[in-house]
C-alpha cells in the first residue's frame, strides 16, 4: 500500500475539487437557463437559478419546433450503420495487417498512417463533388459513407491488441481445418471485442458530436442532432433558453450510453491502450 | 480459402477503407470551420461558373411566362430570413418564447402563389447563404431562389445567372435599380422594393421619460438627448459592438456627414482617411467620442436580439440601424405594451443638412443550378407584384404599375422627405472607385470585420479619458496602411 502523507491528501482533494469545478461550472447556467422563461433570460444573470424548476416548456418546444425526435433517430441510423461498418473494417484490416506478409504491406500501412496528417477539411472539396455527382447530398448515406471510413487509431488500437492474440491459436484452428474467414469470424473476432467497444466510445461520441460533415453535406430536411442544434442560431439573434433545454437534450443518450457501457468503457480502453 | 486469395480480398477491402478514411471524424473543433470546406473549393469554383442557362436569357415578366406549362412543378427558396418562413420569434405572457406564424409572410405568399398556379415552393432556411455555397458551386438543382447574401460581384457571377439587364431594370424600377447587385451590364439579384438604410430607430416612451417626443435634427440637441438618457439609467444607443458586423453602419452615418453618397469610395482622394479630414475620419471619431460619453451600451449584449430587446423593453432608447430592425423589435416589445412605439427617423444634421441613405431592397436570386427558371422567375416576380408582403416585409414596394403601401414605420422619414427637410441619398453603384477601395482596404489588412471602424473604436480606452493619444497613433498607423496598400496597388480615384 502506497503511503499518503496528510499534506498530499489535501493537495490531492483539493486538486479533484478544482477539476471538477473547471468542469462543472460551465453546466450550471447550462441548466439554468434550461428551466428560464425567455423573459426571465433576459432579465436575469446566467448564474441566477430560475425561478420555477419545473418550466419544462423549453424542452418541449425544443422537442417540437426543433425536430429533436426525428433528428435523435436519423442520428441513431447513422451511427449504428457507419459504427458497424468501420469496426468491422478496423478488425479486418488491423488483421491483416497484423497476421499477413503481402507485397505493398508497408506501403498501405504507411498510406494509412499518412491519412492521420491529411485535414477533413482538405478533402471535401473533391468528395462532395463525388457525393453530389452520385446524387447522395441531402441523402444520410452520404454521411454514413464519410464516417464508415478506417481510421488509424482504430487500426493502432486494434494491432495493440493483436500483439497481446498469440498467433499459436490461428495455427490450431488452421490445423483442425478452419479456414482464414472462420478463424477470423470465430477465434480472433471474439477477442477483439475489448478493443471493438473502445473503439464505439471513441468513434461513437466523437461522431454524435461532428458539426462539419453533416452541416456541408444534410442541408434539407435530413438533419442530424448537430444541425438541429444550430437550427435554433439565428442569423441575428437566439433564444438561448431554449437552446439549452436542446443541448441538455442531446446529453441524455450520451450518458445512456456512458452508464450502460461504463464497465466495458474503462476495461476497454485499459485494454485497448495506444502502444504507437 | 487460399491464404493468397484472402489477403487478396482483404487487400481490397483495405484499400476501399483507405479511400473513405479521408472523411472519418472530424478533428476536435471542426465545426468551427464550417465554412472550411467552402472555403477550400471556392477556388475550384470558377471552372464552374458555366454560362447561364438557355432558359434564363433575358427578362420576363409574368405575361411572357407560360404559367400554365409550369402547373404541379416545385421550386425550392432557401433564405436567411427565418422569421418570414416560421414567424417572428415572440415571448408569450409568462415569458416563454414561440414562433407568431402571422408574421410568416414569406410562407404566406408561397401558399398564395401555390394556390394561384399549381407551383410548390419549398422554403428552406439557412443561417447564412455560407451554408449553401457548397451546392451553389457544384450547381445543385435542389435551390433555385436564394435571399441575397452580402457577395462581391465574382461570387454573385459565379452563383447566380443575370436576372436581367441593368437597362430593363431601370426601365421598371427607376434609379434604384443601379443600387441593385449588378455589373453594370446585368442585374444578378433582383430588388423589388426600396427602403430606406440607415438611421435612427428608437423607442417613443424611452425618450419621453427624458423629455423629448422626437428625435432632434441637430447634433447637439442629439446628443443632449443621449445624455438625458445616460443621466437616467438607460443606455442611449444599443450598438452591440460585441460583434463586428454593427459596425458597417458608420459607412451611411460618414455619407450623412459628408451630405454625399460617396463617403466610403471617396476614401481613395484622401492621404489621410481616417482624419477628421475626411468624412469617414470623422464620423468613426463621432461614434468614438459617443463611447468615450457612456452614449452605448456599457454591458455585452449576447447576441442581437438581446439588443433589440432592450431598445423594445425601454432599458436602451435607440439603435442606429435600419428600417429592416423596426418589425423585429416591434415584436420584442413587453406584453401591453403598443408596439408603435418603435419609430424610425432621420439622423440628425451632422453639418450638411439631414439625409436619409435609400436602396433597393430585398434581394432574390435565381441559382445557376435551377432546373426550372420560369418558375423560379414567376415567383419572384409574384412577390414583386405582391405590395400588401413587400410592406408586412418592412418594404416598398417599388416597380413600376404596382401600388406601393407605405409601412407605418416610415412615416417620419417619408414626411420629412416630402417637406424637403430630409434629402435622399441613393447608395452608392458598385464601381471601380467602390471597389478600388475595397481592394485597398483589404491589402491594408482593414476591410475584414470592419476593422477600419472597428481598430479606430477599439482603441479609445474609456477608462482613460480623455486620452486620445492612443486612438491618434491608430488613426496615424491607418492612414499610414491605408496610403502604403494604394501605391503598392497603384490605384487612385477616377
Amino acid at each position: 500500500m502506497i503511503y499518503e502523507s496528510t499534506l498530499y491528501k489535501i493537495v490531492r482533494y483539493v486538486f479533484l475539487v478544482l477539476a471538477s469545478v473547471f468542469v462543472l461550472v460551465p453546466l450550471v447556467p447550462l441548466v439554468f437557463m434550461a428551466f428560464k422563461s425567455g423573459r426571465e433570460m433576459q432579465e436575469t444573470s446566467v448564474l441566477t437559478p430560475p425561478s420555477n424548476w419545473l418550466n419544462f416548456y423549453n424542452f418541449g418546444y425544443a422537442i417540437e419546433k426543433g425536430h429533436l425526435i426525428k433528428a435523435f433517430i436519423i442520428t441513431a441510423i447513422i451511427l449504428v450503420i457507419s459504427l458497424t461498418i468501420q469496426i468491422l473494417l478496423t478488425c479486418m484490416v488491423s488483421y491483416v495487417l497484423h497476421r499477413f506478409d503481402f507485397k505493398l504491406k508497408k506501403v498501405v500501412r504507411t498510406a494509412f498512417t499518412l491519412t492521420m496528417f491529411i485535414p477533413v477539411v482538405a478533402t471535401q472539396t473533391l468528395i462532395f463533388r463525388m457525393m453530389h455527382a452520385v446524387k447522395l447530398v441531402n441523402t444520410m448515406w452520404s454521411v454514413v459513407i464519410l464516417y464508415s471510413g478506417v481510421g488509424i487509431v482504430g487500426i493502432y488500437i486494434m494491432l495493440n491488441l493483436l500483439d497481446n492474440v498469440t498467433r499459436e491459436i490461428d495455427e490450431a484452428a488452421w490445423i483442425d481445418g478452419a479456414t482464414f474467414p472462420y478463424t477470423f469470424w470465430n477465434i480472433v473476432f471474439p477477442l477483439m471485442k475489448p478493443g471493438c467497444t473502445t473503439l464505439l466510445i471513441i468513434q461513437g461520441i466523437a461522431l454524435y458530436n461532428d458539426f462539419y460533415i453533416p452541416n456541408l453535406y444534410l442541408n434539407r430536411d435530413v438533419q442530424t442532432f448537430t444541425i438541429a442544434l444550430y437550427k435554433f442560431y439565428g442569423s441575428m439573434s437566439t433564444p438561448f433558453e431554449i437552446v439549452s433545454a436542446a443541448i441538455i437534450i442531446g446529453m441524455i443518450p450520451i450518458l445512456i450510453v456512458f452508464i450502460a457501457l461504463q464497465k466495458y468503457i474503462y476495461s476497454g480502453i485499459a485494454a485497448g491502450a495506444v502502444k504507437m | 480459402m487460399n491464404k493468397r486469395i484472402f489477403s487478396t480480398v482483404c487487400g481490397v477491402v483495405l484499400a476501399a477503407s483507405l479511400f473513405t478514411a479521408c472523411g472519418g471524424t472530424a478533428p476536435a473543433g471542426s465545426s468551427d470551420s464550417g465554412n472550411a470546406g467552402a472555403a477550400d473549393s471556392n477556388a475550384n469554383a470558377g471552372s464552374d461558373a458555366a454560362a447561364p442557362a438557355a432558359s434564363s436569357s433575358g427578362f420576363k415578366r409574368i405575361a411572357d411566362i407560360d404559367a400554365a406549362a409550369l402547373k404541379g412543378t416545385s421550386i425550392t427558396l432557401y433564405t436567411h430570413g427565418g422569421n418570414r418562413v416560421l414567424g417572428e420569434e415572440k415571448k408569450d405572457e409568462n415569458g416563454n418564447t414561440y414562433r407568431d406564424e402571422s408574421y410568416a409572410y414569406m410562407k404566406h405568399v408561397a401558399e398564395r402563389f401555390e394556390e394561384e398556379y399549381g407551383i410548390h415552393v419549398d422554403l428552406q432556411v439557412n443561417s447564412t447563404e455560407d451554408d449553401i455555397r457548397p451546392l451553389l458551386q457544384t450547381n445543385d438543382p435542389g435551390i433555385d431562389i436564394y435571399t441575397s447574401p452580402n457577395w462581391s460581384i465574382e461570387e454573385w457571377q459565379q452563383y447566380a445567372i443575370p436576372y436581367c439587364t441593368l437597362d430593363e431594370a431601370k426601365e421598371l424600377y427607376g434609379d434604384y435599380a443601379t443600387t441593385m447587385v449588378n455589373d453594370g451590364t446585368n442585374v444578378y439579384s433582383l430588388m423589388p422594393a426600396k427602403t430606406y438604410n440607415n438611421a435612427v430607430v428608437y423607442n417613443e416612451e424611452t425618450i419621453k421619460k427624458v423629455g423629448y417626443d422626437s428625435i432632434p435634427t441637430t447634433q447637439a440637441e442629439f446628443e443632449n438627448l443621449c445624455q438625458a438618457l445616460r443621466d437616467a439609467g438607460i443606455d442611449p444607443i444599443a450598438m452591440h459592438r460585441v460583434e463586428n458586423w454593427p459596425l458597417s453602419t458608420i459607412n451611411d452615418f460618414a455619407n450623412y456627414v459628408a451630405g454625399s453618397n460617396d463617403a466610403y469610395p471617396s476614401m481613395l482622394k484622401s492621404d489621410e482617411p481616417f482624419s477628421e479630414s475626411h468624412p469617414m475620419g470623422k464620423t468613426i471619431r463621432m461614434y468614438t467620442d459617443w463611447k468615450s460619453r457612456g452614449f452605448f451600451e456599457a454591458d455585452t449584449y449576447t447576441d442581437f436580439g438581446v439588443a433589440m430587446d432592450v431598445v423594445g423593453n425601454g432599458k436602451a432608447g435607440m439603435m442606429l440601424f435600419g428600417a429592416w430592425v423596426v418589425p423585429q423589435i416591434q415584436g420584442r416589445c413587453p406584453e401591453g405594451t403598443d408596439p408603435s412605439v418603435i419609430k424610425f427617423a432621420p439622423a440628425p444634421d451632422f453639418g450638411k443638412g439631414q439625409y436619409v441613405m435609400a436602396s433597393a431592397a430585398d434581394g432574390y436570386s435565381i441559382s445557376k443550378g435551377c432546373d426550372n427558371v420560369d418558375a423560379a422567375r414567376l415567383f419572384i416576380e409574384y412577390m414583386s407584384e405582391d405590395a400588401q408582403y413587400l410592406a408586412d416585409s418592412g418594404y416598398i414596394a417599388n416597380k413600376k404599375g404596382v401600388e406601393p403601401i407605405v409601412p407605418p414605420l416610415y412615416d417620419i422619414i417619408d414626411k420629412a422627405v416630402e417637406a424637403g427637410t430630409c434629402k435622399v441619398l441613393y447608395t452608392y453603384a458598385t464601381d471601380q472607385n467602390s471597389i478600388n477601395n475595397e481592394n485597398v482596404l483589404t491589402e491594408a489588412n482593414l476591410l475584414a470585420d470592419v476593422k477600419y471602424a472597428g481598430n479606430l473604436f477599439d482603441a479609445l480606452d474609456v477608462t482613460k479619458q480623455p486620452d486620445w493619444s492612443a486612438y491618434d497613433a491608430q488613426v496615424e498607423k491607418q492612414n499610414k496602411a491605408y496610403v502604403e496598400a494604394r501605391e503598392d496597388l497603384g490605384v487612385s480615384w477616377q
